[in-house]
């Protein structure tokens, strides 16, 4: 019942950023994945993740920051994994830097790799700022302010209210099955333990459902909202800066064209130690995942 | 009962938390079971109840101390080796019931278990009789109502024949006539030499049923002993947030009458007071 | 937030695929501010007559209606669930499927909310409902961090924040500890008590409601059977031999021990030591 809050989750917290209105941390938050999505400028996007640890630092959820973006490591592991001995960018015209036993790296791989993770990294520092810093349900009543339909909002949190719900029927389910002398491990413990787990959620919606609307989900008539979101001149400020920084970086970067992403070099020897460490960790992961479905 | 040769759970000097730095959930619990008991385990929500008859399949496993079951330790031995040793139906139907009809799931252990065909055929059908489930072995679990799924999922584990058997409120979302059937269920198993824990909040099946009675409060046990001596003291009962079955707090209510004393059911009470009111005229 | 009356005329309803009717010819006249405790066994129908207060029955959960039911002046099956929400108030057995937001003034705004509560009154609104519900001082909580009980006296506070004239409760005790459980009672006593609320709850708990309904309904096969005051219901059930309905204890007491003419039928353990005193 107790389950500890998603490393994603709101940290609780009395700093600037704390207390500064959802409506221009999301429009940064905005700006930033949008120019994160078109740009291959390693340099500015490393900018963005060294500014937004910085800014981490300062609302005080520095540690709380670095352990969720660690989530993503074995997804930039794969991906810079994948780029560097397999790159999509130039056919079979790469340049070998490396071979690690039959796998051989490639420099442009390497360089593309690490600029689709710093890509990643640069969305993910952003989102998280606004997540861990926002409470949820004040994040929810601006989106409804920016007019996000308040039945997406509703199905937006509805779901995440599911997923611990989720991971904890799934634990108990497996628990149940394997108490009843269930044989085998992973997968194959795995995919009876579904239909339970999907049968109680169907279940579970069903009751929510009746649940909301008995208590008037959807009445006609003007809704009104208890969250107050604050919105001074300086957050309409800080919000159309976000905006405007957003749409001036996107549209250089756009019409600078490739001139606007260097390329760039990774030496031979880094290049090997990233892909080892990219293959240490994304292995490593799997077999923590493996290990976590044992013991459960 | 108490002489009984070797306990067949013993829980030594046990304290158990979640996590490294969770907080502690049980704290130093001594509890042995002789064999063909019927313990309840009864507190309020969050004392240890489920934790400890978590420990006792070996789905938990303690942070200090030791839980031995029918000789095997828990610690050393998976769930699934356990699974032989100790049946757990759990509180609620839906986490553990996944086959397409009752039949596939009520022997669904037992094949787990290497029991061969002929019998579990037998076993199906003789814990369909006892729970009433004889006219839905064809239906789909999830089809019946919830009081009848929780008799599905009580059944699914009797068909285990384990020597320790732990039921998790066996009588929520059952009426009356279905409660009597899963007290029959615990009084005939019982009979037999199964060790039944019975975690339950229903203090009027904790009366009929259990031979023992162990009650927790904040992971420590704070009471242990029949039924009747434990109801009898009213005021210990009471700051463990339970209290007796209404005839039970009856009886305390009047002057004390002939042995036992308190009187746990209409029959014994209805008795004492005839005795009374002719020993008063 | 004075009660309003139901009336219930020829209910039958038949759930979509179901065999048989779930009620069946259910008429009931309850008056405004009292307390009816619903019982019977299981797949009686209580779920369903409760469901029908509010028309979740026949909107959401579809199947054939025939008769009339109307609660506050309107019958559920001419509005939408979401129109009787200003009305009636529902409470559900599982705490864990009732809770929807991040924090416990959150959950009990929800309603509000949709209701179109003006901004200025729903503070004050939310504050009162969860100290009556024992809930004061929790909310900035997270509901899913609140014990099964506490979650139910949440869904309580939820409904009686709407300030509906009529609270109907579908077993809410049922996953309860006893401590949750009575408080559970003790919250629909005092609203049933001191605001006047109409106040309706299916129970397998007969000893919970003989302490504090003003009358019991029994549901058999979907059919009242029985109604009146629980006194009369437990003592006439007690005297019969039937296996599906429970009776407080000390009624099955006073049945075995005769009864005695004139005399009601103890139902909880003070009518019984007066019952017993008066024996002679």
């Amino acid at each position: 019942m107790n389950d500890a809050p998603g490393e994603l989750g709101f940290v609780h917290g009395a700093s600037w950023l704390h207390r500064l209105s959802p409506i221009p941390k999301l429009a940064w938050l905005t700006s930033v994945v949008v120019f994160a999505f078109v740009s291959f400028n390693a340099a500015i996007l490393a900018s963005i993740v060294i500014v937004g640890l910085v800014l981490a630092t300062s609302a005080g959820i520095l540690a709380h920051a670095v352990r969720a973006l660690a989530l993503l490591a074995p997804l930039a592991a794969a991906i810079l994994l994948l780029q560097s001995i397999a790159p999509a960018v130039c056919g079979g015209a790469c340049t070998p830097v490396a071979s690690l036993g039959p796998l051989t790296i490639y420099e442009e791989g390497v360089a593309r790799g690490l600029t689709f993770v710093l890509r990643i990294l640069a969305m993910e520092t952003a989102a998280i700022l606004v997540l861990q810093t926002t409470h949820p349900s004040d994040l929810f009543a601006a989106l409804a302010r920016l007019r996000v339909p308040y039945l997406l909002n509703v199905m937006i949190a509805l779901t995440l209210r599911l997923v611990p719900v989720l991971q904890r029927e799934v634990r108990i389910v497996l628990a149940a099955q394997r108490s009843r002398g269930m044989r085998g491990t992973g997968l194959a413990a795995v995919v009876p333990a579904l239909v339970p787990v999907f049968a109680g959620t169907v279940d579970r919606v069903g009751q929510l459902a009746i649940s909301l609307e008995s208590r008037g989900f959807g009445a006609s008539g003007p809704r009104t909202s208890y969250r107050r979101i604050g919105f001074s001149t300086r957050d309409l400020v800080l919000a159309v800066t976000g905006v405007a920084a957003g749409i001036a970086a996107v549209v250089a970067t756009i019409a600078l064209g490739p001139t606007a992403s260097p390329a760039f070099v990774v030496p031979a020897g880094a290049a090997v130690a990233l892909v080892a460490a990219a293959l240490v960790v994304f292995a490593g992961s799997l077999v923590r995942a493996a290990m976590a479905i044992g013991r459960a | 009962m108490s002489e009984a040769p070797s306990p067949i759970v013993e829980v030594r000097n046990v304290s158990f938390r979640y996590g490294r730095n969770g907080p502690p959930v049980l704290e130093h619990l001594d509890v042995e079971v002789p064999r063909g008991q019927v313990v309840a385990l009864a507190g309020r929500n969050g004392s240890g109840k489920s934790t400890l008859a978590r420990l006792l399949n070996g789905l938990l496993r303690p942070t200090t101390g030791s839980v031995v079951v029918g000789g095997l330790d828990t610690s050393r031995n998976p769930p699934r080796r356990m699974a032989a040793h100790a049946g757990y139906a759990f509180q609620n139907p839906n986490h553990q019931l996944f086959a397409s009809t009752v039949a596939a799931e009520l022997a669904f252990g037992p094949r787990n278990l290497g029991v061969a065909e002929a019998e579990i055929a037998e076993r199906v059908a003789d814990a369909a009789a006892r729970l009433g489930l004889e006219g839905v072995l064809d239906r789909h679990p999830y089809h019946l109502e919830r009081g009848a799924r929780k008799l599905v999922a009580i059944a699914a584990v009797v068909t285990m024949r384990t020597p320790v058997l732990i039921l998790d409120e066996p009588t929520t979302g059952q009426d009356r006539r279905t409660s009597a059937m899963v007290r029959a269920l615990i009084d005939d198993l019982g009979a037999g030499g199964t060790t039944i824990v019975c975690i339950s909040h229903d203090m009027r099946l904790v009366a009929d049923a259990a031979d023992r009675l162990l009650v927790l409060d904040g992971g420590r046990i704070v009471a242990d002993g029949t039924p009747r001596a434990v109801f009898g003291d009213l005021s210990a009962i009471a700051r463990a947030g339970l209290a007796p079955p209404q005839i039970t707090r009856l009886a305390l209510r009047l002057p004390k009458r002939a042995e036992p004393w308190p009187a746990l059911t209409v029959d014994e009470l209805a008795g004492a007071v005839r005795h009374g009111a002719a020993d008063a005229s | 937030m004075a009660g309003a009356g139901v009336s219930i005329r020829g209910l039958w309803f038949t759930h979509a695929h179901a065999p048989a009717p779930a009620l069946r010819d259910v008429s009931l006249e309850i008056a405004p501010g009292e307390l009816v405790g619903i019982v019977g066994r299981n797949g009686s129908g209580k779920s369903t007559l409760c469901l029908a207060l509010n028309g979740v029955v026949p909107h959401l959960l579809p199947g054939e209606r025939i008769g009339s039911v109307v609660v506050g002046g309107i019958d559920p099956a001419t509005t939408t669930v979401r129109e009787m929400a200003r009305v009636v108030a529902m409470v559900f057995d599982d705490p864990d499927a009732q809770v929807s937001q991040t924090t416990v003034a959150d959950e009990v705004a929800f309603g509000l909310e949709n209701l179109g509560v003006p901004w200025g009154e729903m503070d004050g609104r939310i504050r009162s409902a969860l100290t009556a519900a024992g809930l004061g001082g929790l909310e900035r909580r997270d509901p899913a961090t609140l014990s099964g009980g506490e979650q139910q006296r949440l869904a309580i506070a939820c409904a009686i924040a709407m300030r509906p004239s009529v609270l109907v409760m579908d077993e809410p005790t049922a996953n309860l500890d006893p401590a949750g459980r009575a408080a559970v009672f003790e919250i629909a006593a005092r609203l049933h008590r001191d605001d006047g609320m109409t106040v309706i709850i299916a129970e397998h708990d007969v000893e919970a409601l003989a302490e504090h309904a003003s009358r019991v309904i029994v549901l058999d096969a979907g059919a009242v059977v029985m109604d009146g005051p629980p006194a009369e219901v437990f003592g006439r059930i007690a005297g019969a031999s039937d296996d599906g309905v429970a009776v407080p204890e000390v009624t099955s007491l006073a049945a075995r021990l005769g009864e005695r003419p004139g005399r009601p039928m103890p139902v909880t353990v003070d009518d019984a030591v007066a019952w017993l005193g008066d024996a002679g």
